[in-house]
C-alpha cells in the first residue's frame, strides 16, 4: 500500500505568494491604522469650527464689551442700583449672586424670608 | 473511480492542531459574541456572568489570533503552498464554479479536475483569511483602545465586527456541512479532525491535479 | 449634593466602556462587557458621555413636553432665553456646517413656536461680566475675598467643586451663571416692565448643556420668589421641537431678539467658547481698571483648545498708579482641573482669575449639543 507524503519543497512562486500575502496584510493593517488616526484627528474639528463661529459673530458686533451694552446700563440705572451703574449693589447681590455647598440652606431661608416680606 | 490504492497525507499534524485551536476558539467566540449582541443572558451565565463571558471572549480572541500567526511563522512553507494553491485560479476552477462542483442538485455538468483544494474551498480560504483579519483589526481596538478612539470609529468597529461574524458563521456553517455531513465530501472529515490521511482513491477523484503531482513525485523518488 | 437623574444609560448600552473614560468624575460603573450604570451622586450631569456614546445609548431628561404644556397654556406668559453656543450648532441639525450662525433664524423659529418674548442669555452674560468682573476687582484691590477667583458659569464645575473640593468654594465667584441671572431678572425686572405677574411667567431656557437642567432645579435658585428658570431644553430638543412643528427652518427670515433684556455685545457671544468668559472679563476689567479704551479687544492668548492655558495681561491700574500683571488661567475639561485646585489650596497658585469649563472646548461642545459622529 502506498502512502503519499506531503511535499516539502518550496518553489519561488510559492514563497513569493506566501510572503506577499503577509506583506499585504501588514500594509493593509498600516493603512487602516492611518485611517483610524485621520478619523481621530478630524473627530474634534467641529469644536474649533463652532468656536470660530462664535468669534466671527463677535467680530461682526458693533459693541464688543459688556459694560457698553446699553440695556445693561439701563437695568442698573432703573432697577439694580437706581440712579447709577453700581455692580454688587444690594439688589444685585440678592438677585444675581448665590452661595455654594453648606451655605445653601441658609441662603434658601434668607430668600424665602425675603419673598415673604415682599408679599 | 480511479484504481489507486493507499493513503495520502493531506493535513500535517501542526496544520490539524492549528485547525482544532481555531475551531474551538471560533465556536466559543461565536457563541459568546452572539450572546452579547442579542443580549442572551443564558449564554452569559454558562460562562459565569456577562463580565466573565466578556473576559473569555477577549482572551480566546488572543488565542484565535496568535494560534494561526504562530502556525504561519513556524510553518511558512506549508502556509506559502496553501496561499499558492488558493491564489491560483485556472479555467478548471471557473468551470467548477459554474457547476458548483456538482454539489447543487439543479446544476448539472462535467466537473473539471481540481487542485488540493477545489475552487469553492479556495474561496472559503480567502474568506476565512479576510474575516479573521477584520476580526483582529476591529476586535483589538475595541478592547485596548476603547478609551482612546473617537466614538464614531469605535461604533464602526462594533458594526464591522458583528457583520464580519455573521458572514464568517454562515461560511463556516457551509464548510461544516460539506466537510462533515454531505455524503459526497464527508469522507475527508477524518483527515482534518484525526490522523490527516485520506484514501488515495478519494483524493484522486476530488483533487485530481494535486494527486497527479504527488504521484509524479513518488514515481520520481522510486 | 442632590442626586437628580438627568443622564441615564439605556438598555441599548453595548458595554463598550468608552463612556467611562470620558466621564470626568468616575460616576460610570461597569466593566467592559457589562452594561454600564451612572452613579447619580457622583454624576455632574455634563452629558459628555451622552454625546460621545458610539451607540447613542445614553439619554438626558427630555423636557419638551413641559415646554409644550406651558406654550399651550394661555394663562402662562412664556419667555425664552438662548445661550450663545446654541446659535452656532443648531444649524447642524438642519444640515448646515458646524459653526454656521443661525442666530436670526433661531429667534424667528422661537417666535413661531409661540414664545411670548424671545430673549438672549447673552444679555445676562454681559451682566455676569459686570458682577463677576467687579467682584474680581474688589478681590484684587480691596482683598474682599480670596484669590484666585474661579468662574461660576459652568454648573457641572460647580457641582464638581461642591462634591469634591468644599475648601475651594470660597474662591469661586458668587455671581450666578448667566442662565440663572436671566431667570432672576426676567421674573422681577422684565415682569415689572412687561406688566406680567411673575407667577404667570414661565421661563424657558435653551442651552447647549445638560447640567443646566440640574442647575435650574437647585432649591436656592428662587431669588425672584419663584423658581427662577422653570425648565431647560437642549439644542437638540429645540431642533426636535422645530422639526415637529413643521417649521421650514432654513428658509426663515432673520429676526432679532426682543429688547429690554435681549441685547448683547460680542463679549457675551464668546462665552460659549473656552476662554471666552476670561476674554470678556479682561475687556471690561481692563477698561474699568485703567480708565483707558482698549484699541484691540482680541486677547488671542486666552483662545485655543488646549486643556490648560495661561496668560499674563499687564493692566495699568489708575487707582494704584502702577501697572499690575494679572495672571489668568483657563481650564477646559474637568480632568485637568485637579492639579490647578491643589495648587490653589496649597497657596502655590500664581493666578488671579481662573476660568473653568467642564466640556473640552467649552459650551460649544456641551452635552446638549447636536451629536456629531462623522
Amino acid at each position: 500500500m502506498n502512502t503519499f507524503q506531503e511535499k516539502t519543497n518550496l518553489t519561488r512562486r510559492q514563497f513569493l505568494r506566501g510572503s506577499g500575502v503577509l506583506a499585504a496584510t501588514a500594509i493593509l493593517g498600516g493603512i487602516l491604522a492611518k485611517f483610524g488616526f485621520n478619523v481621530q484627528a478630524r473627530s474634534q474639528e467641529y469644536i474649533a469650527q463652532r468656536a470660530n463661529g462664535l468669534y466671527s459673530l463677535d467680530e461682526r458686533m458693533t459693541l464688543r464689551k459688556s459694560h457698553e451694552n446699553p440695556e445693561i446700563l439701563q437695568i442698573y440705572k432703573e432697577f439694580l442700583s437706581p440712579g447709577g451703574v453700581t455692580p454688587l449693589s444690594e439688589k444685585a447681590h440678592h438677585l444675581l449672586h448665590t452661595k455654594y455647598g453648606d451655605e445653601i440652606p441658609e441662603l434658601i431661608a434668607e430668600l424665602k424670608q425675603h419673598s415673604h416680606q415682599a408679599a | 473511480m480511479s484504481q489507486v490504492k493507499g493513503k495520502v497525507l493531506k493535513h500535517a499534524g501542526q496544520t490539524r492542531l492549528m485547525h482544532w485551536i481555531h475551531l474551538i476558539c471560533f465556536v466559543i467566540l461565536g457563541i459568546t459574541g452572539l450572546g452579547f449582541y442579542f443580549k442572551i443572558i443564558t449564554i452569559d451565565y454558562i460562562f459565569g456572568g456577562i463580565g466573565n463571558a466578556s473576559v473569555v471572549h477577549r482572551w480566546l480572541g488572543v488565542v484565535f489570533t496568535v494560534g494561526p500567526l504562530l502556525y504561519i511563522l513556524t510553518n511558512f512553507g506549508r502556509f506559502s503552498r496553501f496561499i499558492d494553491t488558493i491564489s491560483t485560479f485556472t479555467k478548471d476552477d471557473f468551470k467548477w464554479l459554474k457547476t458548483m462542483g456538482g454539489y447543487i442538485p439543479g446544476l448539472k455538468g462535467e466537473v473539471p479536475p481540481q487542485d488540493k483544494y477545489n475552487a469553492g474551498q479556495k474561496l472559503l480560504g480567502w474568506l476565512v483569511i479576510i474575516c479573521c483579519f477584520l476580526f483582529f483589526v476591529t476586535g483589538f481596538p475595541m478592547w485596548l483602545w476603547r478609551h482612546a478612539m473617537p466614538p464614531q470609529l469605535l461604533g464602526l468597529c462594533y458594526d464591522i465586527h458583528f457583520w464580519d461574524a455573521v458572514i464568517a458563521i454562515l461560511a463556516v456553517a457551509g464548510h461544516f456541512f460539506l466537510a462533515a455531513i454531505h455524503p459526497k465530501s464527508r469522507v475527508e472529515f477524518a483527515s482534518m479532525m484525526t490522523n490527516g490521511y485520506v484514501e488515495a482513491a478519494v483524493s484522486a477523484h476530488h483533487n485530481e491535479k494535486w494527486f497527479a503531482t504527488l504521484q509524479n513525485d513518488s514515481e520520481l523518488k522510486a | 449634593m442632590r442626586a437628580v437623574e438627568i443622564i441615564e444609560i439605556t438598555d441599548n448600552c453595548k458595554s463598550c466602556d468608552h463612556c467611562s473614560s470620558i466621564c470626568p468624575t468616575g460616576a460610570i460603573t461597569g466593566k467592559l462587557g457589562q452594561k454600564h450604570d451612572i452613579n447619580h451622586q457622583k454624576c455632574i450631569n455634563c452629558g459628555q458621555c451622552l454625546i460621545n456614546c458610539p451607540f447613542n445609548a445614553i439619554q438626558d431628561l427630555n423636557q419638551i413636553n413641559k415646554v409644550k404644556q406651558a406654550l399651550d397654556d394661555s394663562q402662562k406668559y412664556v419667555v425664552v432665553q438662548t445661550a450663545p453656543a446654541v446659535r452656532v450648532a443648531l444649524g447642524e441639525e438642519f444640515g448646515l456646517a458646524p459653526g454656521t450662525s443661525v442666530k436670526g433664524k433661531m429667534f424667528a423659529a422661537l417666535r413661531k413656536l409661540g414664545f411670548d418674548q424671545v430673549y438672549d442669555t447673552e444679555f445676562t452674560a454681559d451682566l455676569t461680566i459686570m458682577e463677576e468682573g467687579t467682584e474680581l476687582i474688589e478681590r484684587i484691590l480691596r482683598q474682599k475675598g480670596p484669590l484666585p477667583q474661579f468662574t461660576s458659569c459652568c454648573p457641572a464645575w460647580i457641582k464638581y467643586a461642591e462634591d469634591r473640593y468644599p475648601k475651594i468654594l470660597p474662591y469661586i465667584s458668587s455671581a450666578k451663571s448667566p442662565q440663572q441671572m436671566f431667570g432672576a431678572v426676567a421674573k422681577t425686572y422684565a415682569a415689572q416692565k412687561l406688566n406680567v405677574k411673575p407667577a404667570d411667567m414661565y421661563s424657558v431656557s435653551v442651552m447647549p448643556c445638560t447640567a443646566k437642567k440640574y442647575e435650574c432645579d437647585r432649591p436656592e435658585m428662587i431669588a425672584s420668589g419663584y423658581q427662577d428658570v422653570d425648565v431647560v431644553i437642549t439644542t437638540r430638543e429645540l431642533a426636535q421641537m422645530i422639526k415637529t412643528a413643521g417649521i421650514d427652518f432654513l428658509n426663515l427670515a432673520e429676526e432679532e431678539a426682543d429688547r429690554l433684556i435681549g441685547s448683547s455685545t460680542g463679549a457675551a457671544t464668546i462665552f460659549g467658547a473656552t476662554g471666552g468668559v476670561m476674554e470678556a472679563a479682561l475687556r471690561t476689567a481692563y477698561e474699568l481698571l485703567s480708565g483707558e479704551t482698549l484699541g484691540k479687544v482680541d486677547f488671542h492668548t486666552v483662545r485655543g483648545l488646549k486643556p490648560v492655558r495661561e496668560a499674563t495681561v499687564n493692566i495699568p491700574i489708575k487707582e494704584l498708579g502702577q501697572t499690575v500683571p494679572v495672571n489668568v488661567g483657563i481650564v477646559t475639561g474637568l480632568k485637568h482641573v485637579d492639579s490647578v485646585i491643589v495648587d490653589v489650596l496649597a497657596g502655590r497658585s500664581k493666578y488671579h482669575f481662573i476660568e473653568v469649563m467642564n466640556c473640552p472646548g467649552g459650551c460649544v461642545n456641551g452635552g446638549g449639543q447636536p451629536i456629531r459622529h462623522d
